[in-house]
Protein backbone atom coordinates (compact mmCIF):
# COMPACT_ATOMS: atom_id res chain seq x y z
CA UNK A 1 0.00 0.00 0.00
CA UNK A 2 1.68 3.62 -1.17
CA UNK A 3 -0.75 5.41 1.22
CA UNK A 4 -0.66 5.10 4.91
CA UNK A 5 0.29 7.79 7.23
CA UNK A 6 1.09 5.97 10.87
CA UNK A 7 2.07 8.13 13.60
CA UNK A 8 2.44 6.57 17.45
CA UNK A 9 3.20 8.12 20.79
CA UNK A 10 3.94 6.33 24.52
CA UNK A 11 1.83 7.63 27.45
CA UNK A 12 2.32 6.35 30.84
CA UNK A 13 -1.30 5.56 31.83
CA UNK A 14 -3.45 2.17 31.24
CA UNK A 15 -4.67 1.03 28.26
CA UNK A 16 -8.18 1.25 29.42
CA UNK A 17 -7.71 5.23 30.07
CA UNK A 18 -6.05 5.08 27.00
CA UNK A 19 -9.40 3.97 25.17
CA UNK A 20 -11.53 5.85 26.94
CA UNK A 21 -9.93 8.86 26.09
CA UNK A 22 -10.50 8.01 22.23
CA UNK A 23 -13.84 5.96 22.47
CA UNK A 24 -15.87 7.98 25.03
CA UNK A 25 -17.30 10.92 23.38
CA UNK A 26 -17.37 13.00 26.46
CA UNK A 27 -13.30 12.73 26.93
CA UNK A 28 -12.67 12.86 23.20
CA UNK A 29 -13.63 16.17 22.86
CA UNK A 30 -10.92 17.17 25.85
CA UNK A 31 -8.12 16.57 23.09
CA UNK A 32 -9.52 16.29 19.14
CA UNK A 33 -12.44 17.77 18.63
CA UNK A 34 -13.88 20.95 20.88
CA UNK A 35 -17.30 19.08 20.73
CA UNK A 36 -19.15 15.87 19.04
CA UNK A 37 -22.82 15.78 17.40
CA UNK A 38 -24.91 13.10 17.70
CA UNK A 39 -24.30 9.25 18.49
CA UNK A 40 -21.06 7.94 19.08
CA UNK A 41 -21.18 4.77 18.02
CA UNK A 42 -20.38 2.31 15.76
CA UNK A 43 -22.31 2.41 12.52
CA UNK A 44 -23.09 6.15 13.60
CA UNK A 45 -22.12 9.03 11.77
CA UNK A 46 -21.73 11.74 14.26
CA UNK A 47 -19.98 15.13 13.46
CA UNK A 48 -16.80 16.35 14.92
CA UNK A 49 -16.98 20.12 15.44
CA UNK A 50 -13.33 21.88 15.42
CA UNK A 51 -14.84 25.17 16.75
CA UNK A 52 -13.09 28.33 14.15
CA UNK A 53 -11.62 25.21 11.79
CA UNK A 54 -15.18 23.88 11.05
CA UNK A 55 -16.66 20.29 11.42
CA UNK A 56 -16.56 17.15 9.95
CA UNK A 57 -18.80 13.87 10.08
CA UNK A 58 -17.06 10.88 10.50
CA UNK A 59 -18.29 7.44 10.27
CA UNK A 60 -17.37 4.99 13.08
CA UNK A 61 -16.52 1.62 11.61
CA UNK A 62 -15.02 -0.27 14.41
CA UNK A 63 -14.60 -0.29 18.25
CA UNK A 64 -13.13 -3.08 20.24
CA UNK A 65 -12.09 -2.41 23.96
CA UNK A 66 -9.22 -1.34 25.26
CA UNK A 67 -7.63 -1.69 21.80
CA UNK A 68 -9.05 -0.49 18.56
CA UNK A 69 -10.90 2.46 17.36
CA UNK A 70 -11.31 3.32 13.63
CA UNK A 71 -13.44 5.72 11.83
CA UNK A 72 -13.53 7.05 8.04
CA UNK A 73 -13.63 10.66 7.04
CA UNK A 74 -12.86 13.59 4.42
CA UNK A 75 -9.08 13.57 5.51
CA UNK A 76 -7.44 16.91 5.32
CA UNK A 77 -10.68 18.90 4.52
CA UNK A 78 -13.29 20.07 7.15
CA UNK A 79 -16.62 19.75 5.37
CA UNK A 80 -20.07 18.31 6.71
CA UNK A 81 -20.87 15.91 3.88
CA UNK A 82 -24.16 13.88 4.18
CA UNK A 83 -22.42 10.49 4.21
CA UNK A 84 -18.72 10.24 4.41
CA UNK A 85 -19.05 6.36 3.34
CA UNK A 86 -20.37 7.44 -0.49
CA UNK A 87 -17.44 10.16 -1.10
CA UNK A 88 -13.97 9.59 -1.09
CA UNK A 89 -12.72 9.11 2.56
CA UNK A 90 -9.56 7.73 4.41
CA UNK A 91 -10.01 5.19 7.30
CA UNK A 92 -8.57 6.46 10.39
CA UNK A 93 -7.23 3.57 12.97
CA UNK A 94 -6.29 3.84 16.73
CA UNK A 95 -4.25 0.90 17.79
CA UNK A 96 -3.43 0.60 21.71
CA UNK A 97 -0.74 -2.10 22.92
CA UNK A 98 0.32 -2.02 26.59
CA UNK A 99 4.17 -2.70 25.98
CA UNK A 100 6.24 -3.30 29.71
CA UNK A 101 3.86 -0.66 31.78
CA UNK A 102 3.26 2.11 29.26
CA UNK A 103 0.74 2.15 26.16
CA UNK A 104 1.92 2.56 23.05
CA UNK A 105 -0.91 4.69 21.13
CA UNK A 106 -0.51 4.18 17.13
CA UNK A 107 -2.84 5.88 14.07
CA UNK A 108 -2.86 4.96 11.05
CA UNK A 109 -4.83 7.27 8.27
CA UNK A 110 -5.24 5.31 5.22
CA UNK A 111 -6.38 5.76 1.75
CA UNK A 112 -5.29 8.72 0.30
CA UNK A 113 -4.91 7.18 -3.33
CA UNK A 114 -9.00 7.11 -3.31
CA UNK A 115 -9.71 10.70 -3.00
CA UNK A 116 -11.56 12.22 -5.78
CA UNK A 117 -10.25 14.29 -7.83
CA UNK A 118 -12.20 17.04 -6.15
CA UNK A 119 -11.08 16.86 -2.87
CA UNK A 120 -7.68 18.08 -0.96
CA UNK A 121 -6.48 20.38 -3.67
CA UNK A 122 -3.08 21.24 -2.56
CA UNK A 123 -1.04 23.83 -3.70
CA UNK A 124 1.52 24.22 -5.84
CA UNK A 125 5.32 24.67 -3.86
CA UNK A 126 8.88 24.59 -6.09
CA UNK A 127 11.13 23.99 -3.88
CA UNK A 128 13.14 21.01 -4.52
CA UNK A 129 13.61 17.93 -2.06
CA UNK A 130 9.95 16.57 -3.04
CA UNK A 131 11.50 13.84 -5.29
CA UNK A 132 13.76 12.33 -2.76
CA UNK A 133 10.84 12.61 0.57
CA UNK A 134 8.12 10.92 -1.81
CA UNK A 135 10.55 7.73 -3.06
CA UNK A 136 11.70 7.44 0.33
CA UNK A 137 8.03 7.23 1.23
CA UNK A 138 7.12 5.19 -1.38
CA UNK A 139 9.44 2.79 -1.00
CA UNK A 140 9.57 2.57 2.97
CA UNK A 141 5.12 1.71 2.25
CA UNK A 142 6.50 -1.03 -0.02
CA UNK A 143 8.82 -2.62 1.88
CA UNK A 144 6.06 -2.60 5.00
CA UNK B 1 -3.24 19.47 -9.25
CA UNK B 2 -5.23 17.26 -6.86
CA UNK B 3 -2.94 15.66 -4.40
CA UNK B 4 -5.50 12.74 -4.79
CA UNK B 5 -4.56 12.26 -8.15
CA UNK B 6 -0.90 12.02 -7.40
CA UNK B 7 -1.11 9.78 -5.08
CA UNK B 8 -3.72 7.29 -7.39
CA UNK B 9 -1.75 7.24 -10.23
CA UNK B 10 1.28 6.11 -7.90
CA UNK B 11 -0.96 3.74 -6.57
CA UNK B 12 0.32 0.94 -9.06
CA UNK B 13 3.36 -1.51 -9.12
CA UNK B 14 4.19 -0.66 -12.83
CA UNK B 15 4.08 3.12 -12.66
CA UNK B 16 6.07 2.97 -9.53
CA UNK B 17 8.49 1.14 -11.19
CA UNK B 18 8.44 3.36 -14.05
CA UNK B 19 9.02 6.81 -11.97
CA UNK B 20 11.91 4.55 -9.76
CA UNK B 21 13.60 4.45 -13.39
CA UNK B 22 13.29 7.81 -13.98
CA UNK B 23 14.38 9.12 -10.54
CA UNK B 24 17.87 7.21 -11.00
CA UNK B 25 18.72 10.51 -12.65
CA UNK B 26 19.36 8.81 -16.03
CA UNK B 27 17.57 10.00 -19.03
CA UNK B 28 14.62 7.52 -20.82
CA UNK B 29 12.99 7.83 -23.99
CA UNK B 30 9.47 6.15 -24.20
CA UNK B 31 11.00 3.20 -25.36
CA UNK B 32 12.99 2.80 -23.22
CA UNK B 33 11.01 3.58 -20.13
CA UNK B 34 8.67 0.74 -21.47
CA UNK B 35 11.03 -2.23 -21.57
CA UNK B 36 11.56 -4.98 -19.22
CA UNK B 37 8.11 -4.20 -17.74
CA UNK B 38 6.12 -7.45 -18.61
CA UNK B 39 3.74 -6.08 -20.32
CA UNK B 40 3.09 -4.40 -24.12
CA UNK B 41 4.18 -1.32 -25.46
CA UNK B 42 0.61 -0.12 -25.35
CA UNK B 43 0.08 -1.12 -21.88
CA UNK B 44 3.43 0.83 -21.33
CA UNK B 45 1.57 3.68 -22.93
CA UNK B 46 -1.68 3.85 -21.00
CA UNK B 47 0.32 3.65 -17.70
CA UNK B 48 2.75 6.80 -19.13
CA UNK B 49 -0.57 8.32 -20.29
CA UNK B 50 -1.61 8.30 -16.43
CA UNK B 51 1.42 9.79 -15.42
CA UNK B 52 0.91 12.04 -17.80
CA UNK B 53 -2.72 13.13 -16.48
CA UNK B 54 -1.72 13.41 -13.28
CA UNK B 55 1.65 15.89 -13.92
CA UNK B 56 4.19 13.32 -12.67
CA UNK B 57 5.77 13.24 -15.82
CA UNK B 58 6.51 15.47 -18.98
CA UNK B 59 6.67 14.08 -22.47
CA UNK B 60 9.93 16.14 -24.23
CA UNK B 61 10.00 15.19 -28.23
CA UNK B 62 13.31 15.45 -29.43
CA UNK B 63 14.58 14.87 -32.55
CA UNK B 64 13.20 10.84 -33.48
CA UNK B 65 12.75 10.15 -29.86
CA UNK B 66 10.18 11.46 -26.98
CA UNK B 67 11.83 11.79 -24.01
CA UNK B 68 10.40 11.02 -20.28
CA UNK B 69 11.09 13.24 -17.86
CA UNK B 70 9.66 13.80 -14.19
CA UNK B 71 8.04 16.88 -13.02
CA UNK B 72 8.94 17.08 -9.89
CA UNK B 73 7.07 20.30 -8.75
CA UNK B 74 4.07 18.14 -8.65
CA UNK B 75 5.50 15.80 -5.70
CA UNK B 76 5.73 18.71 -3.58
CA UNK B 77 2.15 19.13 -3.61
CA UNK B 78 1.97 15.37 -2.36
CA UNK B 79 4.33 16.06 0.36
CA UNK B 80 3.11 18.60 1.87
CA UNK B 81 -0.45 17.05 2.12
CA UNK B 82 1.23 14.51 4.06
CA UNK B 83 3.39 16.38 6.40
CA UNK B 84 0.28 18.39 6.94
CA UNK B 85 -1.54 15.28 8.36
CA UNK B 86 1.39 13.93 10.17
CA UNK B 87 1.51 17.27 12.02
CA UNK B 88 -1.83 17.34 12.86
CA UNK B 89 -1.50 13.62 14.09
CA UNK B 90 1.59 14.74 16.49
CA UNK B 91 0.08 17.32 17.97
CA UNK B 92 -3.27 15.29 18.30
CA UNK B 93 -1.48 12.48 20.38
CA UNK B 94 0.79 15.05 21.78
CA UNK B 95 -2.67 16.58 23.39
CA UNK B 96 -4.43 12.60 24.27
CA UNK B 97 -1.18 12.01 25.97
CA UNK B 98 -1.02 15.24 28.50
CA UNK B 99 -4.56 14.41 29.13
CA UNK B 100 -4.60 10.69 29.67
CA UNK B 101 -1.39 11.19 31.94
CA UNK B 102 -3.34 14.14 34.21
CA UNK B 103 -3.81 13.03 37.67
Amino acid sequence: MQDIIERNITVKAPKERVYSAIADPTQVTTWFPDAVEGKYEVGEQPIFDFGTEGKSRIYIVDAKPFEYFSYRWVAGETGVVDDVTKVANTLVEFMIEEMGGETKVTVKESGFSAYAADVAQEKFDMNSGGWEYMMNRLEKSLTD
Amino acid sequence: MPTAEIFRALGDPIRLEMVQRLSSGSSYTLTSVSTNLGISRQGARKHLDVLQHAHIVVLKPHGRDVFVELEPATFDAAKEFILNVEKQWDRRLAKLKLFVEED
